[in-house]
C-alpha cells in the first residue's frame, strides 16, 4: 500500500489556506489517537487524534459518528486516511481540524516520515519556555489522563505539543494532562489543560492551558509557565491561551477553554463542575504567545494552583462565527443580528402543550441559524429580540436543523435553555448585515425542484388583486400573484398568501398603479409546481419592496436600459398580465376533450343559447349573515316559526336571503348541455334579483308575470364562462359545468377573434380547409393546440364535432394534421411532454390540462363573482 | 328553399334568408343577395347584391355613401325611412360603384365595418359554397 500523504497539508491547514473540504481533501497518517471521556452529561467518548502529513502534525477531532472506526480498530495509530469533511477553524490563532468524514485508505501502517507537531511560531515557544530546554519536554505529555477530567486535554495537547518543539514531535498532546511529571515545561505544553499540570509552562507557549482540573496540580516547573497555568488550574484559566480565552475553570481540572472560538469544544463552562468536559478538539494553538492572560483578572499565586476554588469562567466571551458552531461546541457566543422572528406560537402535541417562538440570526461572516425557545424560555426572551438588533448570545444548545420548516443554510439550529443568555449589543455593527440574500435567476428556477425553498429578485410588472380562496379544510386564506421579471428574459409568477397580500401587496399595487416598476427580493419563496413554476410564500418568508440591495440598484438600470420592452417569457404559464384571455370552446368539445376530468377543473367559454330552463326549484334560501365582505350564503334550514338557522355561522336570522340557483340547458351549434347558474349569474341572465322572482312566484302568484319572464329568458345568446368538473355524485362520475360568469354576446369582437382563428389556421395549413376553427385569440400556439388536440387526441370522434366534417372527412382531417405538424416540425416548437410540434410542453394537450389550467388563473384573479359563486355551490351539494 | 347559412361574422342583426322573403314585392326571393364592398361591386354588375354602406349624404333620389372599404358607392332610389348612420342596401349592382336599391335596412349608428368587410372577402372567396 503504497500510500503517500498529501505533503505540505498541514501546512496549508495551520495556515488558513486549506479550511474544509472544498479546499483540499487531504490523505494524511494518524499518528496517536486518544480517546477523551466526557464528564459531562451526556457521556459521550470522543476521540483526539494527531494527523501528520509526513512532516507535520497537527491535532484533530474526530466526529462522533466516527468514534466507531476506532472502536472497531479500523482506524488507529499508523492509519492512513482521507479526510473527506471536515473543518478547520481558527480561534485566535488556534486551529482546529474537526474531523466528520474520512476515507480510511491503509489501517496499518509505519509512521511516515517524522512529523512534528508544527506550530506557530516556535520561536514564541522557545521563547517562553525557558525551561523548555526540552524539546522534548513533551514527555510530560504526560497524557496521562489525569482525572479524569482531563480529558480535554484540550487541544491542548495539541497546543502544546506545538509549543513546544517542532521538533519534538510528539505531542501527545493529547494525553489527558496526565500528570505531567516534571514539569518540563516544554511538555506541559500539552498539558496545560490537563490536569493543571503545569502545563501551564508549556503553555507558555502554549498559552492555553485552561484550567487545569483537578488542579492537578501544575508541578513546578516552570514558573513561567506557572503563570499560566496557574490560573487554570482548577480556576478557569481564563489566563491563558489567549487565544483560548477561556478556560474555564475545569472542575476537575478539565480545562476547556472555554469559549474558544472553535466551537469545539471548549465551552466547557465547565465552572466547577467536576466534569471536565471534553475538549474537543482543541487545534493546536498557532501561536502560543505567552499571553500574560491581560484580561483575567486574577492569577492566583502558584501556592492556589490546582488547589483553589474553582471559578466560573466569566472572562468575556469569545465570539465565534456561527459556521464554526457544531453540537460538540463547548461554551460558545455569538454575535448576530436577527434577522427574522417568529411569533409566539402555542402548540399541544402528545407530550402535553406549550408555547414555542424562533427567530433567524446572521453574522458578520455570513452565516445564518435559526434560534427556538420553548416555554418558560420563550416568554423570558420574546420581548427581548427585535428584528435587526445584535445579539450575543451564549450557551444555548445545538441540534440537527429540521429541514422542513428551516430553511437557513445551516445543518444545526439552536435552542436555548434556562441557561442561555441574551445580550443586545448596542454598537451599530455594520460588518453583520441586515440581511443575507442568496438569489437565483428567474431562468434557473424553471430547472429547480418543486417544493426548495428559494430567495429571488426582479421587477414586478404587473399584480393583480386579492382574492380569497377557500382552503381544502374550509378554511378562507388570501392570495394575491403578481408577476416577476428579471435580467435572465424570463418572468415568473410569485403568489402571496394570507398577510402578506395586505401588507406588501397593497403597497406593491399602489406603486404599480401609479405606474412604478418596484423592485421586490423575496426571502425563502417556495417553488410550486403550477402549470409551469411559479414562487410561493410560506409562513417564513420575507418581501422586501424597492430594497437597498446591489442586485435591485442592477435590476432597476437593466429595466430602464431595456427591460421594460424586452417581451419576458413567463416559465409560469400565466398570460403576462395583459388581461384575460377565453378559452373558446364548443359544448361539444366538453366531452369529447373530456373536460373537467383532470385533477384541476377547466375554465373554459362558450357562445350559446339558453335553450331550457328549470324553474321549480331556481333558488334556495341562503344565510344573509356577512363574513368579511362576503355574506354567508349557505342554505339555511326553517325553524318553522319564520326564523332561519344557519349552521356555519350557527345563528339564527329573521329574514333570509335568496340565492340563485338555476338549471340551464344550453347549445351551441355543436351540442348541448346542462349547466348551473349561481347568484350573480342569475340575476344577469334573469334580469332580477332572486329575491324578486321568488316573490313573483311565491308569494304574490303571480303566474303570468312569472311566465313572461322565463320566456323572455329562453332563446338568449350569451358568452358563458364555466367552470367544468367532474365530481362524484354517488358513486357515479359527473361532469359538472358552473355558470361563473355571462357576458352578452359582443358580436364585433367575437367576429374579429374567429376571423383571427381563422387567419392562423391558415397560415399553419396552406390547405384550406371547410371549417370554422374553434380556436381562442389566446395564441398561434393555443389555436394549434386546440385542433392538434382533436386531431391528436380522438381524431374521429373530435374532428366529427368540431369541424363539422363528415365521418369520413375526420380521417383525412386528422391526417392532414398530422402531416401538417410534421411540416411544422421545422418552425413550429415542439412540446416535450408529447413530442408533436405547435406547442409547448405546458400547452400540450396530453397533458389535459393547460389551457383549463391558464383559464384558472385568470378566473381566480377575478374577485367577486367568482367567488360568490363558490360557497353556495358546497353547500347545494349539501341538499 | 332556404339555406340555413352560418354566418361566420355576423352582424347585430339577425339575418337570415328568410328576412329577404319580406320584401318580396321587390325582388326575386330565389335568388339571394351577393355580400359586397366596393371592390367587389363590379364582380356582379347586373346580379343582386347587398351591402352595408355608410351614409356620407342624403340627396334626392339617391344616397352617397362609403362602403366598407372606403369606396364611394351612390344607392339610387329614395329610402322611406330617415337614415341612420350605417345602412344596408340589398339590389341589383348597376355599375361598379352604383346599386339600385330595392330594400333599404337601417343598421344603427354603430356598425363594426372591418368585420363585415372581412365577411364580404370571405363570402365570394374561400367560402363561397356555403353562400351561393
Amino acid at each position: 500500500m503504497e500510500v503517500s500523504l498529501t505533503a505540505g497539508a498541514i501546512g496549508k491547514i495551520m495556515s488558513g489556506e486549506v479550511t474544509k473540504e472544498i479546499d483540499m481533501m487531504p490523505v494524511l497518517q494518524v499518528t496517536e489517537v486518544r480517546q477523551i471521556k466526557s464528564q459531562q452529561e451526556p457521556v459521550r467518548e470522543r476521540f483526539r487524534m494527531l494527523v501528520s502529513d509526513g512532516t507535520q502534525l497537527h491535532q484533530g477531532m474526530l466526529g462522533a459518528d466516527l468514534n466507531h472506526l476506532v472502536k472497531s480498530g479500523t482506524l488507529q495509530a499508523g492509519s492512513i486516511v482521507r479526510l473527506t469533511k471536515f473543518l478547520c477553524n481558527v480561534i485566535k490563532d488556534r486551529r482546529i481540524v474537526i474531523i466528520m468524514q474520512v476515507d480510511v485508505i491503509t489501517t496499518k501502517a509505519d509512521i511516515i516520515g517524522h512529523p512534528v507537531l508544527g506550530g506557530k511560531t516556535n520561536d514564541q515557544r522557545v521563547a517562553d519556555s525557558s525551561n523548555k530546554s526540552n524539546a522534548t519536554g513533551f514527555e510530560q505529555q504526560g497524557r496521562s489522563e489525569p482525572i479524569a477530567s482531563c480529558q480535554i486535554n484540550n487541544t491542548e495537547t495539541g497546543r502544546s505539543n506545538a509549543a513546544i518543539s517542532p521538533e519534538v514531535g510528539h505531542r501527545q498532546g493529547f494525553g489527558a494532562g496526565s500528570s505531567v511529571p516534571t514539569s518540563t515545561p516544554s511538555t506541559w505544553a500539552y498539558n496545560n489543560t490537563e490536569t493543571g499540570r503545569s502545563n501551564a509552562t508549556i503553555s507558555s507557549e502554549v498559552g492555553q492551558r485552561q484550567g487545569f482540573s483537578a488542579g492537578s496540580s501544575v508541578p513546578a516547573s516552570a514558573p513561567s509557565t506557572r503563570a499560566y497555568n496557574t490560573p487554570e488550574t482548577g480556576r478557569s484559566n481564563a489566563a491563558f491561551s489567549p487565544e483560548v480565552g477561556q478556560r474555564q475553570g475545569f472542575g476537575a481540572g478539565s480545562s476547556v477553554p472555554a469559549s474558544v472560538p472553535s466551537t469545539r469544544a471548549y465551552n466547557n463552562p465547565s465552572a466547577g463542575q467536576g466534569v471536565p468536559r471534553q475538549d474537543h478538539a482543541r487545534d493546536p494553538p498557532t501561536s502560543y504567545p505567552p499571553r500574560q492572560p491581560a484580561y483575567q483578572p486574577q492569577i492566583p499565586p502558584p501556592m492556589y494552583a490546582n488547589r483553589g476554588p474553582m471559578a466560573r469562567n466569566e472572562a468575556p466571551p469569545r465570539i465565534i462565527p456561527i459556521n464554526a458552531l457544531s453540537p460538540y461546541s463547548g461554551r460558545w457566543t455569538i454575535k448576530a443580528r436577527v434577522t427574522n422572528k417568529a411569533g409566539l406560537r402555542q402548540y399541544s402535541n402528545p407530550r402535553g402543550e406549550g408555547k414555542v417562538f424562533s427567530f433567524d440570526l446572521l453574522d458578520a461572516d455570513g452565516g445564518e441559524i435559526r434560534v427556538t425557545c420553548f416555554n418558560a424560555v420563550a416568554d423570558q426572551f420574546f420581548d427581548q429580540i427585535v428584528v435587526g438588533n445584535v445579539y450575543l448570545i451564549s450557551r444555548g444548545s445545538l441540534r440537527p436543523a429540521q429541514k422542513n420548516f428551516n430553511h437557513l443554510p445551516n445543518d444545526y439550529e439552536i435552542m436555548l435553555d434556562n441557561a442561555s443568555t441574551i445580550k443586545q449589543c448596542y454598537e451599530e455593527d455594520a460588518v453583520i448585515p441586515r440581511h443575507q440574500f442568496h438569489f437565483r435567476i428567474i431562468g434557473d428556477i424553471e430547472s429547480m425542484e418543486n417544493n426548495s425553498i428559494i430567495d429571488v429578485i426582479g421587477i414586478v410588472s404587473s399584480i393583480s388583486a386579492t382574492v380569497v380562496i377557500m382552503r381544502k379544510n374550509g378554511t378562507e386564506t388570501q392570495k394575491r400573484s403578481l408577476q416577476l421579471k428579471d435580467m435572465s428574459g424570463r418572468s415568473v409568477e410569485v403568489t402571496m398568501w394570507g398577510d402578506f397580500c395586505n401588507a406588501e401587496g397593497q403597497r406593491l399595487q399602489n406603486l404599480c398603479d401609479s405606474g412604478g416598476f418596484p423592485v421586490l427580493a423575496v426571502k425563502a419563496g417556495r417553488i410550486s409546481e403550477f402549470n409551469g413554476k411559479a414562487v410561493s410564500t410560506i409562513g417564513s418568508s420575507q418581501l422586501f419592496i424597492d430594497p437597498d440591495f446591489v442586485e435591485a440598484q442592477k435590476l432597476k438600470d437593466w429595466f430602464e436600459r431595456e427591460g421594460k420592452s424586452v417581451p419576458c417569457i413567463s416559465i409560469s404559464r400565466e398570460f403576462t398580465g395583459s388581461g384575460r384571455v377565453d378559452v373558446r370552446k364548443t359544448i361539444s368539445q366538453i366531452k369529447d376533450e373530456k373536460l373537467g376530468t383532470s385533477e384541476k377543473p377547466d375554465w373554459i367559454t362558450v357562445s350559446a343559447t339558453i335553450i331550457y330552463t328549470k324553474f321549480d326549484n331556481f333558488c334556495y334560501t341562503a344565510c344573509p349573515i356577512m363574513n368579511g365582505d362576503r355574506p354567508c350564503s349557505k342554505k339555511v334550514t326553517s325553524n318553522g316559526d319564520g326564523t332561519w338557522t344557519c349552521e356555519k355561522c350557527d345563528k339564527s336570522v329573521d329574514e333570509c336571503d335568496y340565492r340563485y340557483i338555476l338549471q340551464l340547458q344550453i347549445q351551441d351549434h355543436t351540442d348541448l348541455t346542462w349547466v348551473t347558474a349561481f347568484q350573480e349569474a342569475g340575476e344577469d341572465i334573469m334580469g332580477m334579483s332572486a329575491k324578486e322572482l321568488y316573490h313573483v312566484k311565491y308569494v304574490s302568484e303571480e303566474e303570468e308575470k312569472f311566465e313572461s319572464i322565463i320566456r323572455n329568458v329562453a332563446f338568449t345568446k350569451y358568452i358563458f364562462k364555466l367552470k367544468v368538473k367532474e365530481e362524484t355524485f354517488s358513486d357515479e362520475q359527473r361532469v359538472k359545468a358552473t355558470v361563473v360568469k355571462v357576458d352578452k354576446v359582443n358580436y364585433s369582437s367575437d367576429t374579429r377573434t374567429i376571423l383571427d382563428a381563422m387567419d392562423k389556421l391558415r397560415n399553419i395549413d396552406a390547405t384550406s380547409l371547410p371549417i370554422k376553427p374553434e380556436g381562442s385569440n389566446y395564441s398561434a400556439e393555443a389555436v394549434n393546440t386546440s385542433i392538434r388536440s382533436s386531431g391528436t387526441r380522438d381524431p374521429s370522434s373530435v374532428d366529427r364535432r368540431d369541424f363539422g366534417l363528415h365521418a369520413h372527412q375526420s380521417g383525412q382531417y386528422g391526417n392532414q394534421y398530422s402531416s401538417g405538424s410534421g411540416a411544422h416540425g421545422g418552425g413550429a416548437t415542439s412540446c416535450n411532454v408529447c413530442g408533436n410540434s405547435g406547442h409547448v410542453s405546458a400547452n400540450c394537450p396530453s397533458a389535459n390540462e393547460p389551457q383549463g389550467q391558464y383559464m384558472g388563473n385568470s378566473y381566480r384573479g377575478t374577485s367577486g363573482s367568482y367567488g360568490g359563486g363558490g360557497p353556495p355551490r358546497q353547500h347545494v351539494g349539501s341538499y | 328553399r332556404r339555406i340555413r347559412v352560418y354566418l361566420p361574422a355576423e352582424t347585430h342583426r339577425k339575418l337570415s334568408p328568410a328576412s329577404l322573403n319580406s320584401f318580396s314585392g321587390l325582388m326575386d326571393a330565389s335568388s339571394p343577395a351577393v355580400f359586397v364592398n366596393g371592390a367587389l361591386l363590379r364582380r356582379f354588375i347586373g346580379q343582386k347584391v347587398r351591402a352595408v354602406i355608410q351614409v356620407m349624404r342624403s340627396d334626392i333620389g339617391s344616397v352617397i355613401g362609403k362602403s366598407t372599404d372606403d369606396q364611394q358607392i351612390v344607392v339610387k332610389g329614395s329610402p322611406q325611412l330617415p337614415l341612420t348612420t350605417y345602412l344596408e342596401v340589398i339590389g341589383i349592382a348597376e355599375t361598379d360603384n352604383t346599386i339600385r336599391a330595392e330594400v333599404w335596412t337601417n343598421f344603427g349608428d354603430s356598425f363594426d365595418a372591418q368585420n363585415y368587410n372581412e365577411l364580404c372577402k370571405l363570402a365570394n372567396g374561400e367560402f363561397r359554397h356555403m353562400f351561393i
